[in-house]
């Protein structure tokens, strides 16, 4: 060999593989325009559908007149629950175990609920033809608050669910109730209390609020009459669920479908569940026999589909008069909208809201969450967490900082008190988690020192000695654990789907790569991080490894990407499906350099024999091999399949300080810093991380500073354009000062733990308890978000702050 | 969205006439600013449309509006106005409306108006926030408009005392306040959004400046 030997590190620089801050694959096309999104796809002879919505928000449907519609030159069709009855698609089954209106069948349920589609030859004529649909609306009572839901006189919702006593997750005890779920030791939680010297408690209201992605909903369906076979292009975060659940309503096999999820405009749980429009948009492709597509525009996105949160939460502390958390109770009233459309894992109707003892070591607790129907939009998805684990974070934290002021202790002090020690991980909480691995009193300490923290302290005290200060100062810190990577199957399926995920790998002969997935990006940057994570394990150079992810016919199967599941476990897959193909190639090494396999040493992209440098094979010297001249008796090829079902979740966390200044004559409230700091065990590209960090801290600081969905008495949302729904752009948005800390994830394969989130889940805390901090010396344990500068300076006016 | 208004407006009229004026649904409609009966379904129950333009977008509702009680010896009606346009609204008002005699000055009166009104869907969503402000406009412009038709009606009282008109002036009205007495009242055909904001604005102004006084 006369080619110059690299040393190992620079070649282990050339291949790009985990560690480092690889520029994004995606980037290229996104910057350009030249992304492929749902709404770029035409195809020849396709319609276009819109959709007829109820102005009202609970009413019974009269008569539905569709003749002047379909007098209209171009309108196709006008199709109505009583046209998709024959099919037994005017109802679908929901994620969650109920069943939801594809289209208002007799009744609507909240407002904007769709009543009839038109197909028609172009948008435009099918936005004109919607407005000749006459729909005459008997109105009935509307019930918007969850807690008037349950009083025993109130309308009766969901009138197809009357005499059901039990729904998916256990008995009903009311017309509109849902579930009750529960989680924890009730005894033992009750039994803390009974003893407990001091006790705290307070109510709040997460707000119902949109993930709100840049590209709405949406889909392109072409069923092929000749062939029998259906092509769906749809905004979907979890495309193969999508091919099962179609099959199954429909009848037509799955291996006749397929559904692709092309580029993807954002996703943040939006794009989870299966709306209306898609499922009228395959029945109006099936009726026609032509592609059918329908994009939704930005009011229909907020109003319609799926929302998150809304939960009105009582939390309770039990403690010592020194800190010492001994319990801790907890009970939500959960509004769930028309139809139980969340989508959690079967078994948890809840998602994971029970991880809400956070990073504290609390020896008793209990929660119990009721979901209720009301007549808004269902939903109930993760807005960028894992299922419930911003309000579990949100309640627990909060609870902390409001024991913390009952006792006068420090806010941070009192973390590091109750902070689940380094040693007693793997730690079962409470609640049955099982905590994989951290160190949170290093990182407290890593960011206590990184801001000065009783420099703010001190600073803080003197803003509140002096009364003409014209600002309050605030500091909010959170110390959270997230559990992430759904899930292990034996806790974690949906509708019976098991929630793993699963990678196939092939090698080329000449050493280059194509890797499939069964999760699907959203701005996540799969096609990067993934090919590190090969490259790494493979010796390939990142460069050369292609990811392919959203088409189910080339796919494999997997639950798609949400809740930060992607690189626990796809990561995991990938990771397992490498080192199957390593393992072959291992063995083909051996044969080509004439030794035993125990002779070779693996050394980051060729196996070497042991003590000779100038003897080694390179995956590319190995993989030709294995095509052309494979070992006797050895099955050609180089590729493999890895279907990963985790042991457990993972459970990153973090540390996050926030201080805001807010102005005491008009309440608005400036972020002057926040640091953040993030473990999420191995880093497989810093520079994505920082990313993902950034938008997670700025959809964060959306959510606590304006996000929300009011609705009127009558059930209208008055919030569902961009022009009230609030959406932070580079203007608005702080500076964000990122900081990490690493604790691998002891039983995943590359000790990844995912990290989209957690910026997110985080943040919200952080920024309300900046807030409340602030205005902590007049004795306020809690402030609801959002902290518009309007509810802020209502506040100062309250508590004679205001100047 | 619901939006309860309670109103009180002085006429330069005297009871009679605008009792006669309140009493017929279709003469009173008309004083409605984009408002007409189109259709009489019963001896209570009408059938009619209102037109809203706010500069280039147009709704357009549809609806019924039913008496529900008429006592003439108290001079007080009840009806219920519903209606819905073909973009996506609904809208519905209770109003309850009464002649009440100025005991000062026999050609003068005051119509009281109490009305709950309840709106739904697109107008609700956008328009939520100036509800109240336009409601009021458009009754204003109403007010004035029924001020001018029971005037321009037969058996007036002598007028006692000049006319001090308790009705916000709008804009659209200016030209009907030039009209000839004795013409029909000069009606907008339909409510004019931009004369709405103008009026919203100068107000607004008005107030702003008013409490700084």
């Amino acid at each position: 060999m006369n080619a110059p030997v690299q040393t190992a590190e620079a070649r282990e620089i050339a291949l790009a593989g985990m560690g480092a801050s690889r520029l994004r694959k995606e980037d290229a096309r996104f910057i350009q325009g030249k992304g492929n999104y749902v709404d770029d796809i035409k195809m020849p002879g396709m319609l276009h559908m819109d959709i007829v919505r109820a102005p009202v928000a609970h009413a019974r449907i009269k008569k539905i007149n569709k003749e002047a519609a379909l007098a209209m030159p171009g309108v196709h069709a006008v199709l109505t629950a009583d046209d998709l009855k024959p099919l037994k698609l005017h109802w679908m089954p929901t994620l969650a175990g109920d069943v939801a209106a594809v289209l208002a069948d007799e009744k609507v349920h909240f407002q904007m609920q769709e009543v009839a589609i038109v197909i028609a030859d172009d948008r435009y004529i099918a936005a004109d033809a919607v407005e000749a649909v006459e729909v005459e609306y008997e109105e009935l009572p509307v019930v918007i608050d969850p807690y008037d839901a349950l009083k025993p006189d109130a309308p009766v919702l969901r009138e197809d669910l009357a005499g059901k006593t039990s729904g998916a997750h256990g008995p009903r005890e009311h017309h509109n109730h849902i579930f009750t779920w529960e989680a924890g030791d009730k005894a033992a939680a009750d039994a803390a209390f009974a003893n407990a010297p001091v006790k705290v408690s307070q109510h709040m209201y997460y707000p119902r609020v949109h993930p709100c992605p840049l590209e709405t909903c949406g889909c392109v369906a072409s069923f092929d009459p000749i062939k029998g076979d259906l092509t769906a292009y749809i905004t979907s975060q979890a495309p193969h669920v999508v091919r099962t659940v179609v099959s199954m309503l429909s009848g037509i096999p799955e291996s006749k479908v397929r559904i692709v999820s092309p580029d993807i405009g954002g996703g943040f749980g939006n794009k989870v569940g299966i709306y209306p429009g898609y499922v009228c948009a395959i029945v109006a492709s099936i009726v026609l026999g032509r592609p059918v597509k329908w994009v939704e525009d930005r009011v229909e996105n907020i109003s319609t589909t799926a929302f998150a949160r809304d939960y009105h939460m009582d939390g309770e502390l039990a403690a010592t008069p020194d800190g010492k958390i001994i319990g801790m109770r907890v009970n939500v009233v959960a509004d769930h909208g028309a139809f139980d459309a969340c989508a959690d894992p079967t078994k948890f109707p809840a998602g994971l809201f029970h991880i809400c003892s956070g990073s504290y070591d609390i020896p008793a607790a209990h929660c119990s969450v009721k979901g209720v129907y009301t007549n808004k939009a269902p939903g109930g998805v993760a807005y960028r967490c894992s299922f419930r684990v911003t309000e579990a974070v949100y309640l627990i934290e909060r609870m902390v900082d409001v024991l913390a002021q009952k006792l006068g202790m420090d806010k941070a002090t009192i973390r590091e008190k109750n902070f689940i020690k380094k040693e007693q991980f793997p730690y079962t909480s409470a609640f049955g988690f099982e905590y994989d691995s951290g160190d949170y009193h290093m990182a407290l300490k890593k960011v206590l020192d990184a801001v000065d923290y009783p420099a703010l302290r001190a600073e803080q005290a003197a803003k509140r000695a002096d009364p003409n200060s014209p600002t309050l100062m605030g500091i909010g810190l959170v110390t959270f654990t997230e559990v992430v990577g759904a899930g292990p199957s034996k806790m974690c399926d949906i509708l019976g789907v098991g929630m793993f995920d699963s990678c196939e790998i092939r090698i080329h002969p000449t050493g280059s790569a194509i890797a499939r997935m069964g999760t699907i990006t959203q701005g996540q940057g799969h096609q990067t991080t993934y090919a590190q994570i090969i490259a790494t394990e493979l010796g390939i150079p990142s460069e050369v490894i292609q990811v392919e992810e959203g088409d189910t016919s080339t796919a494999p199967y997997g639950l798609g990407t949400y809740g930060s599941r992607s690189t626990p476990v796809a990561g995991a897959a990938i990771a397992l499906a490498a080192r199957k193909i390593h393992a072959k190639a291992r063995k083909i090494a051996a044969h080509m350099l004439e030794v035993s396999e125990n002779d070779l040493d693996w050394e980051v992209d060729r196996f070497k024999v042991k003590g000779d440098d100038s003897k080694f094979k390179t995956m590319a010297d190995i993989a030709w091999q294995s095509y052309h001249q494979p070992p006797a008796g050895m099955e050609p090829g180089l590729e493999a399949v890895h279907y990963y079902d985790p042991p457990n979740f993972t459970y990153p966390f973090g540390i996050y300080l926030c201080v805001v200044d807010i102005d005491r004559a008009t309440g608005e409230t400036k972020v002057r810093r926040f640091y953040a700091l993030d473990d999420c065990g191995t880093r497989i590209n810093p520079m994505i991380i920082d990313g993902q960090i950034h938008g997670g801290l700025t959809e964060g600081f959306a959510v606590a500073m304006g996000q929300q969905m009011p609705f009127d008495a009558q059930g209208n949302l008055l919030g569902n354009t961009l022009m009230d729904y609030f959406l932070p752009t580079a203007v608005e948005t702080p500076k964000w000062e990122t900081d990490h800390t690493v604790t691998p994830s002891p039983h995943h394969p590359i000790g990844a733990k995912g990290v989209a989130e957690s910026p997110h889940v985080g943040s919200i805390p952080t920024f309300t308890a900046a807030v409340v901090d602030a205005f902590a010396h007049v004795g306020v344990t809690h402030l609801d978000m959002p902290h518009t500068s309007f509810r802020v300076w209502k506040s100062l006016k309250e508590h004679n702050l205001a100047l | 969205m619901e939006v309860k208004l309670d109103k009180q407006y002085p006429l330069d009229v005297d009871a009679a006439r605008a009792w006669a004026l309140l009493s017929d649904l279709k003469a009173t409609a008309a004083c409605m600013p984009g408002a007409e009966i189109t259709e009489q379904l019963s001896d209570t129950s009408y059938k009619g449309g209102v037109k809203v333009k706010v500069g280039p977008a147009v709704a357009q509702f549809g609806g019924t509006v039913d008496v529900l009680e008429k006592v003439d010896a108290e001079r007080k009606v009840v009806m219920r106005g519903k209606g819905a346009d073909k973009g996506g609204s609904s809208a519905s008002m209770d109003l309850t409306a009464t002649i009440v005699p100025d005991p000062a000055n026999p050609a003068h009166c005051v119509l009281n108006g109490s009305a709950a009104v309840i709106v739904n869907g697109k107008f609700a969503q956008f328009g939520g926030r100036m509800m109240v402000q336009v409601s009021e406009m458009i009754l204003g412009q109403f007010v004035d408009n029924f001020r001018q038709a029971a005037q321009a009606l037969p058996g007036g009282t002598p007028d006692a005392a000049p006319a001090a008109a308790g009705a916000e002036v709008g804009a659209a009205s200016a030209a009907a306040a030039s009209a000839p007495v004795a013409a029909p009242p000069k009606v907008a055909g339909e409510i004019n959004g931009l004369a709405i904001v103008w009026a919203l604005i100068k107000s607004w102004f008005g107030g702003l400046f008013g409490k700084r006084a």
